[in-house]
């Protein structure tokens, strides 16, 4: 198998298997507890058909969608996730210039193994800085104005991970950051010698946004979950997010938010975007689906800010349905970290294309040329 | 196993399988994307159940209906569907001579493998043609005009195939038509001698209707997918349904209607019938079942066209909830086909009368006289 028989999502997640330690592909594929968030996310969109329209000439589509006040080519984007050059040794390089040949939101991670510096150096098109809120209010100040300097246009301050996620497969395999090498984990890195060659011999691994400031992750093994649990500030409110937004000073969004009472929130402390999301399934298990939840929030909120549909996307029918109920945007991880671990840049940038394709040929499908096109009469719940 | 062990669905599915090479058998049998529409189109009618009148002395039910203008003797039919010839060598002239016999319509593809002329020589049963709108309008002109000369007594447009859906089994297996011996298919056709056989002693594979018109299909080994994104005009519009309605001017259908803005919109145009279909899961999967739509677009136009539900039927008892919610017929095309393959006229009329029992004993059972009395009433739904 290799990257020309990747068809789709489960062919990407297939390859990637292959390619990586076994702790490595689990930290990615697996999500909190008995995991039945992180298969609602994705099979909450067969609750609902497409009703589509035909004879509506439709010779050419236009995918664009504007966000955060960028006009983006496609209707989604790259979620920020952490630590990708475990998942491939270009990791963020990969996938941020990926992202740019389709003109589309990169996100970057503060647990991101590549400079927010480098990586404007790298791509010119819109980027998104994921934040978390440390203890440490130097890292803080720190993430913020280095995103700053290097033009970010986005700030996401991340809201669901004021604890760490219970991932009972991380927990099975060991899987720590930087990789530790236990007795338990040897094998699984011994059958993969080429992840460990690139791993050993492509640049350190680091985490330039929080390095200078601790010594956790860096020199010492940790896992996510321990990082979440004993770095970041566990009392953070709605004070220090409205903080951090006028701190920020341009466009702001706050990632996890799931409640329409927050929802409204986030527009009264002066956010222009909330990501609804249950970070991938990946924290709290139980937790509604975005797709679920993202009608009542777009009704509630929908007028004053952008609402970005996260996590369970893996077919470009999916984001359709999203977009129909009102999602200004679809987003996710797995969407592409899944074909960087298997391939890197040209992994990614097969999925995205995959992604457009489906997108294109299904709103001719549904006889639609632009996504304002697109509207719940296009729906019907079963 | 052969024909006669057939009684149902799976069997003559079984069967075509072991016939089939398996690039062609899983040309049949995908859906696009994930297959949830293909899976749903069937799985919808188990979310109703049937409720049967007793002590109804219904004797032998009657069984037919009326669409097209023409009466037939039970409310099902073949749908249109392409290239039968990769199927069974007699292709269109078995399934033609096949739905003659039970006086029901049988359908011909724009991309059938035997020409307008050669099957109305050969069946003077009801006869549909489901014309595509092609880039060229001559082509799709030339085609009526030979419809019309031919005495097929409707016409059906297709709709939802403005770009070729995603089937990804035909991605894997590396389907072509006409079919490419490449490394990857070798194995597949090798182990099917038969077919093989049959392929290369009889009739040349093309695109009969088209074949003048066009080289795209006959002579390259190009993928029906290919031809469907180079030939079929994405721009069509609702004047373009128009124009072939004035140049038709007999019984006419849109295939591939699911709102009911559109189903109103059809008549509005003219047309005398609509097929609400999502082409068996095959183009926009996601898209809602023909069997869950149905109802609420009978509701709307029932009374003004002949509202058909294509999709997902593989037992009687799908017909008579499918008549109940308000269809007037039901057409099926996997289920045709695996019959067709699986033993060319034989196996299709082996089906139809299956079909045809089930109908009849399922009417008997609800106590239904003709298929007036099926209505809402006699339906449950679940949820």
């Amino acid at each position: 198998m290799n990257l020309n028989d990747c068809h789709n999502f489960a062919d990407f997640r297939k390859l990637a298997k292959r390619r990586l330690p076994s702790p490595i592909f689990h930290y990615i594929d697996g999500a909190a507890d008995d995991e039945i968030t992180y298969s609602r996310n994705t099979s909450a969109f067969n609750d609902v058909d497409l009703v589509p329209n035909v004879l509506r000439g439709v010779e050419s589509v236009d995918l664009s969608t504007t966000i955060f006040g960028k006009k983006l080519d496609l209707p989604f984007y790259c979620s920020p996730t952490a630590l990708q050059r475990l998942f491939h040794y270009d990791g963020e390089r990969a996938v941020g210039k990926a992202a740019q040949k389709f003109n589309t939101m990169f996100g970057v991670s503060a647990l991101a193994t590549v400079s927010v510096e480098e990586i404007s150096s790298l791509i010119d098109t819109p980027k998104m800085f994921q934040f978390y809120f440390h203890k440490d209010r130097g890292l803080n100040d720190s993430c913020l104005e280095r995103a700053k300097a290097a033009k970010f246009d986005v700030m996401a301050l991340t809201v669901d991970t004021i604890t760490g996620g219970n991932r009972e497969r991380d927990l099975r395999t060991g899987f720590t950051s930087p990789p530790k090498l236990t007795l338990a984990s040897l094998f699984s890195f011994a059958t993969k010698p080429m992840w460990g060659i690139n791993y050993l011999t492509k640049g350190k691994f680091e985490l330039p946004h929080i390095q200078d400031h601790l010594d956790e992750g860096t020199n010492t093994n940790t896992s996510i979950g321990n990082y979440f649990s004993t770095m970041l500030d566990q009392s953070m409110n709605w004070n220090d997010a409205e903080k951090l937004c006028s701190q920020w000073g341009g466009h702001f969004a706050l990632k996890g938010v799931m409640s329409v009472e927050d929802a409204k929130r986030a527009v009264d402390i002066g956010c222009t975007g909330i990501m609804v999301s249950n970070h991938g399934g990946r924290q709290l298990d139980g937790s509604r689906s975005p797709f679920d939840q993202i009608a009542e929030i777009v009704d509630a909120v929908g007028d004053k800010l952008d609402v970005i549909c996260e996590g369970g996307f893996q077919r470009g029918t999916h984001m359709l349905k999203a977009l129909s109920l009102g999602a200004k945007a679809c987003a996710g991880g797995r969407l592409y970290l899944y074909a960087l671990a298997a391939a890197g840049q040209a992994g990614v940038e097969r999925a995205l294309n995959q992604y457009k394709n489906e997108l294109e040929r299904d709103m001719k499908l549904m006889g639609c040329t632009k996504i304002s096109d697109l509207s719940r009469k296009n729906l019907r719940f079963r | 196993m052969n024909i006669n062990d057939c009684l149902n669905f799976d069997d003559f599915r079984q069967l075509a399988k072991k016939k089939l090479p398996s690039p062609i058998f899983h040309y049949i049998d995908g859906g696009s994307d994930d297959e949830e529409t293909l899976r749903r189109n069937t799985e919808s009618f188990n979310d109703c159940d049937l409720i049967p009148k007793v002590l109804a002395n219904v004797g032998k039910p009657d069984l037919s209906t009326e669409i097209f203008g023409k009466k037939i003797s039970m409310p099902i039919f073949l749908s249109p569907a392409a290239m039968q010839r990769l199927y069974h060598p007699d292709g269109d002239k078995a399934s033609a001579r096949a739905a003659e016999k039970f006086d029901t319509f049988y359908s011909m593809s724009t991309m059938a493998n035997t020409s307008i002329e050669e099957i109305s020589n050969i069946s003077s049963g009801p006869k549909l043609f489901q014309l595509y709108i092609h880039k060229d309008q001559s082509i799709t002109d030339d085609l009526v005009d030979r419809c019309k000369r031919a005495n097929f007594d409707g016409l059906c447009l297709t709709v939802d195939t403005i770009v070729a859906g995603n089937r990804e089994r035909d991605h894997r297996t590396g389907f072509t038509t006409p079919p490419k011996f490449n490394f990857k298919s070798l194995m597949s056709f090798a182990a099917k001698p038969k077919w093989v056989f049959d392929y290369l002693t009889n009739k040349k594979f093309e695109l009969s209707n088209v074949k003048n018109k066009t080289d795209k299909g006959t002579n390259i080994a190009k993928s029906v997918i290919e031809y469907i994104n180079e030939q079929y005009d994405p721009g069509m519009e609702w004047k373009d349904a128009e124009y072939v309605i004035k140049r038709w001017s007999k019984p006419f259908a849109i295939k591939g209607i699911m709102s009911v803005e559109d189903a109103k919109r059809a008549v509005d145009i003219g047309c005398t019938a609509i097929m609400v279909s999502n082409h068996g899961g095959r183009q926009l999967n996601g898209s809602r079942s023909p069997f869950d739509q149905i109802k609420l677009i009978s509701d709307t136009v029932g009374h003004k066209i002949d509202v058909i539900l294509d999709g997902g039927i593989r037992r009687g008892t799908h017909v008579l909830k499918a008549l109940a919610a308000g269809a007037k017929a039901c057409s099926f095309g996997k289920a045709f086909l695996f019959s067709l393959s699986a033993g060319g006229q034989k196996g299709v009329e082996k089906l139809l009368q299956n079909m045809h029992n089930e109908i009849e004993r399922n009417m008997i059972l609800m106590g239904c006289k003709n298929l007036k009395d099926l209505d809402y009433s006699r339906l449950i739904f679940r949820r």
